[in-house]
């Protein structure tokens, strides 16, 4: 009813504004429309199902590597489940962002990155043989932190981890648990998907629970806090009195000397980002219709604008290079020399700017809130 | 001694007490429309009960939401709402109204919005007009109407509408709105959902440019044309049209309805009559019986008292809004004497703001997360606000003093975005803010802006 009469009263008002500017069609200064549906069309199509894809393959692995290491316990087992761990957690980078659809409604992003750890709730869940970590005070007790934990954590080197599961069968089966929970979680998120993409790509209106209104704000979201924040921010002490190094993604595999990842984490994420924000599928792929496309077009339609494109393209670049000199184990670069880490946080932060300002100032995303100032 | 006896003979000039009465209808079932409506929405809770820290007007500091309390106060305000309508014990429901109303209103800065504020002191003008003295509940129970009352009474209404929207068209002579189109190029090219014209008229050049001026023209010239009797039906229906486009556009609530039912005001008294008795039908229709009532014929007003208060009430509001010119540096930058002075829809503007706190005892320092004190409403509305920062900084900083870290300062972290430039930094990142008193002197320490907007 509400939509009839929006419909009926814009009816008649365009034909009242039409009829009063009746040559309009052949002046030469009209924009084309810039078609949002084909930015969700290259998201889902190109970026957000081949990587669900991939890394649905990485996490049937981890999983399959689980039941053999905890099958028979032994080095080869530990570095092939450690590997499967590495190439799913990095995968897992591609995907954080998407948090939408099915991802938003199973808490996809809290189960599988909560970090750090609650080591004594997951002693208890250990002890207690806990199967469902539904409860939202598990989160921290599971996915690729919880992981981390199981693979890397349980003692100080490769030997005595795998005695640990020699010795206590409880500790495998609490890894299988975890490991399988979070392919449930995926299977859920990614069958979900051949049917959400059709509503997906159709969701373009101006509303608060569009998709590409609600894929501009998770994006942004996810640079502030699940990149800048959650990677760089909280270890590096910005939001603290004192750094904490021991809150730095994927903490137990350097702490252990087992490998030193966290960097290679952040540089994905920085990568996953960059490749949406212009919408390429690989590094190699052209930039396709996306954010910058969508933000190059404003600037088209209104001289006065400023590149914005380029210039988060050129921030991202540089806050690139800020990471590639970073230590690759971030708990020694946060004890040792943690300005690094700060010059870094910086950089990102400079990127949020523009993002959560200009990019969503310009996109004019509507919010949740209602009335506003009107004449 | 001539003007002293103009103004005499002014006063003496009488008008039919219908179209006083008709305002009076209409402005209680809006409002009472208005206030359910925001209960209805969930607002209460989620503005006013679930944040635990509130922005207030300064010198207004002591109002606040009072718990669940707040919802008895938007219920007395419905309540007042509804007899103003019915036109039941008027005198004491509109004051009640005013009082609660602006109460609601000072809660919270965040919520601030012009057409809160013009029902605000809309409703203090009433508080002083006799409109129960026709077709009301009280003329009912004591017997008698009044058939004439002064025509001040209507012109004061008619002024403070002339003076919305010729101040608001005034604020449109400025080269962002003029020149740029902005912000409505932003607005109009994101509404491209809309059906038949989202994806065409919004995005053309021509339309942006064409809407920004038709607006200012529209808010200049509209009062004249509703006080001109030959322009009057084309007037409103400019009204109409105008208010019911703006609705569709853009999410501003009960605001375009209100405009649209208040500017039945400039008709004669004659339309007012009709439309009265067209109520009157409906009401008997309902099976209410009118009793019989005399008609007395002029309900007098030219008590000194009130005539003092309503020309004081004119020569604030007509000079109020040019406060900002005390103040040097951008009006829409540093928003010196921005609110309150019908300045609607004339910024697109964005931040962030994050507040850092230094701990002078071991020079470290800290980035506070603004979701352990803000709503994310609030969060937006505090980031491109010099007031909102300030008062943000000093709430932190008593809650960080109250938790042990007595010698702190506080910096801000600011960047805002206005009307499609490219966002700069907003406040001064080396002034601590903890030094700076709330108030209303100049602020120094917001950063001007790399840009000049020429206007009034």
């Amino acid at each position: 009813m509400k939509n009839l009469n929006k419909f009926l009263s814009i009816a008649i008002l365009s034909v009242i504004l039409i009829s009063c500017s009746s040559s309009s069609d052949d002046d030469p200064s009209a924009i084309p429309e810039f078609d949002r549906s084909a930015v969700l069309v290259n998201y889902a199509d190109n970026i957000i199902i081949p990587r669900l894809n991939n890394f649905k393959s990485a996490v049937e692995y981890l999983k399959e590597s689980a039941d053999a290491f905890v099958n028979s316990p032994d080095l080869t087992s530990y570095t092939e489940l450690h590997n499967s761990w590495l190439e799913a957690y990095i995968n897992w980078q591609y995907v954080e962002m998407f948090n939408i659809g099915k991802a938003e409604e199973i808490m996809f992003f809290s189960k599988s990155n909560t970090y750090p750890v609650n080591e004594g709730r997951i002693q208890e869940n250990i002890n207690n043989q806990k199967t469902d970590l539904s409860n939202p005070n598990d989160w921290s007790c599971q996915g690729f932190p919880g992981l981390d934990y199981m693979i890397h954590g349980l003692a100080s080197s490769e030997e005595e981890i795998i005695n640990q599961y020699i010795q206590y069968p409880a500790n495998g089966e609490y890894l299988k648990v975890v490991a399988h929970e979070l392919n449930k979680n995926t299977d859920l998120v990614i069958n979900d998907w051949s049917t959400y993409r059709n509503t997906f790509v159709a969701s373009v209106e101006n509303t608060a629970t569009s998709a590409f209104n609600m894929l501009t704000n998770d994006f942004v979201y996810y640079f502030e806090k699940g990149l800048r924040t959650n990677k760089i921010g909280i270890p590096s002490g910005v939001f603290s009195n004192n750094p904490l190094s021991n809150k730095v993604e994927a903490y137990y595999s350097s702490k252990n000397g087992i490998e030193d990842v966290s960097r290679d984490l952040i540089e994905n994420a920085l990568n996953a980002v960059n490749l949406v924000f212009q919408g390429k599928s690989t590094n190699q792929s052209p930039v396709g219709p996306s954010f910058k496309t969508y933000l190059d077009y404003i600037k088209t339609n209104n001289v006065s604008v400023e590149d914005i494109g380029s210039i988060v393209v050129n921030k991202i670049e540089t806050a690139n290079q800020k990471i590639l000199s970073l230590d690759k184990n971030f708990i020694n670069q946060i004890d040792n020399d943690n300005t690094k880490m700060l010059g870094t946080f910086d950089a990102l932060q400079t990127i949020v700017v523009n993002l959560k300002t200009d990019m969503l100032s310009l996109f004019n995303v509507a919010v949740d809130y209602t009335d506003a100032d009107g004449d | 001694m001539i003007l002293n006896s103009k103004i005499k003979n002014y006063l003496n000039q009488t008008q039919d007490s219908s179209s006083l009465a008709l305002f009076r209808i209409g402005f209680g079932v809006l409002m009472t429309f208005g206030m359910i409506r925001f209960l209805t929405k969930g607002w209460v809770e989620k503005l006013y009960l679930e944040p635990s820290f509130h922005f207030s007007f300064y010198g207004f500091e002591w109002i606040k939401p009072i718990g669940d309390l707040t919802y008895l106060l938007f219920f007395i305000c419905t309540i007042s709402a509804l007899f103003i309508a019915l036109g039941y014990k008027y005198r004491i429901s509109i004051i009640i109204f005013f009082l609660s109303f602006t109460y609601i209103e000072l809660m919270d800065k965040t919520t601030y919005l012009n057409h809160y504020y013009f029902i605000s002191i809309l409703s203090f003008l009433m508080i002083f007009l006799p409109a129960n003295a026709y077709y009301s509940l009280d003329s009912r129970n004591r017997g008698f109407e009044f058939k004439k009352i002064p025509k001040w009474c209507t012109d004061c209404i008619k002024m403070l509408l002339f003076i919305v929207y010729f101040y608001s068209g005034i604020a449109k002579i400025n080269s962002d709105w003029l020149l740029e189109a902005q912000p409505l190029k932003i607005w109009l090219t994101s509404s491209y959902d809309l059906p038949i014209i989202g994806s065409t008229l919004m995005q053309q050049n021509w339309v942006h440019y064409g809407m920004s001026w038709g607006g200012m023209f529209y808010d200049l010239l509209i009062a004249f044309l509703l006080l001109y009797s030959r322009t009057r039906i084309i007037a409103f229906c400019l009204v109409i049209f105008f208010h019911v486009f703006t609705a569709i556009l853009f999410p501003i609530g009960m605001f375009p309805y209100i405009m649209i039912v208040g500017s039945l005001i400039f008709f004669e008294s004659q339309t007012h009559y009709r439309m009265i008795k067209k109520i009157d039908l409906l009401v008997k229709f309902f099976g209410l019986k009118d009793k019989k009532k005399s008609i007395i014929s002029t309900k007098s007003n030219k008590n000194p008292f009130v005539l003092a208060i309503v020309t004081i009430f004119f020569v604030i509001q007509l000079s109020f809004p040019f406060r900002y010119l005390l103040y040097p540096g951008e009006l829409f930058w540093n928003e010196q004497g921005y609110r309150f002075s019908w300045r609607v829809m004339l910024m697109e503007k964005k931040g962030i703001t994050n507040l850092k706190v230094l701990n002078k005892n071991n020079g470290k320092s800290f980035i506070v997360m603004n979701d352990k004190f803000l709503s994310e409403f609030q969060e937006r509305q505090m980031s491109f606000q010099p007031d909102f920062i300030l008062e943000y900084a000093h709430h932190v900083g008593e809650y960080y003093k109250k938790n042990g870290l007595k010698e702190i300062e506080i910096y801000a972290d600011s960047y805002v975005t206005l009307n499609g430039r490219l966002s700069q930094r907003f406040i001064d990142p080396k002034v601590n803010l903890l030094d700076v008193e709330r108030g209303f002197k100049h602020k120094k320490w917001v950063l001007a802006l790399d840009d000049e907007i020429t206007g009034l």
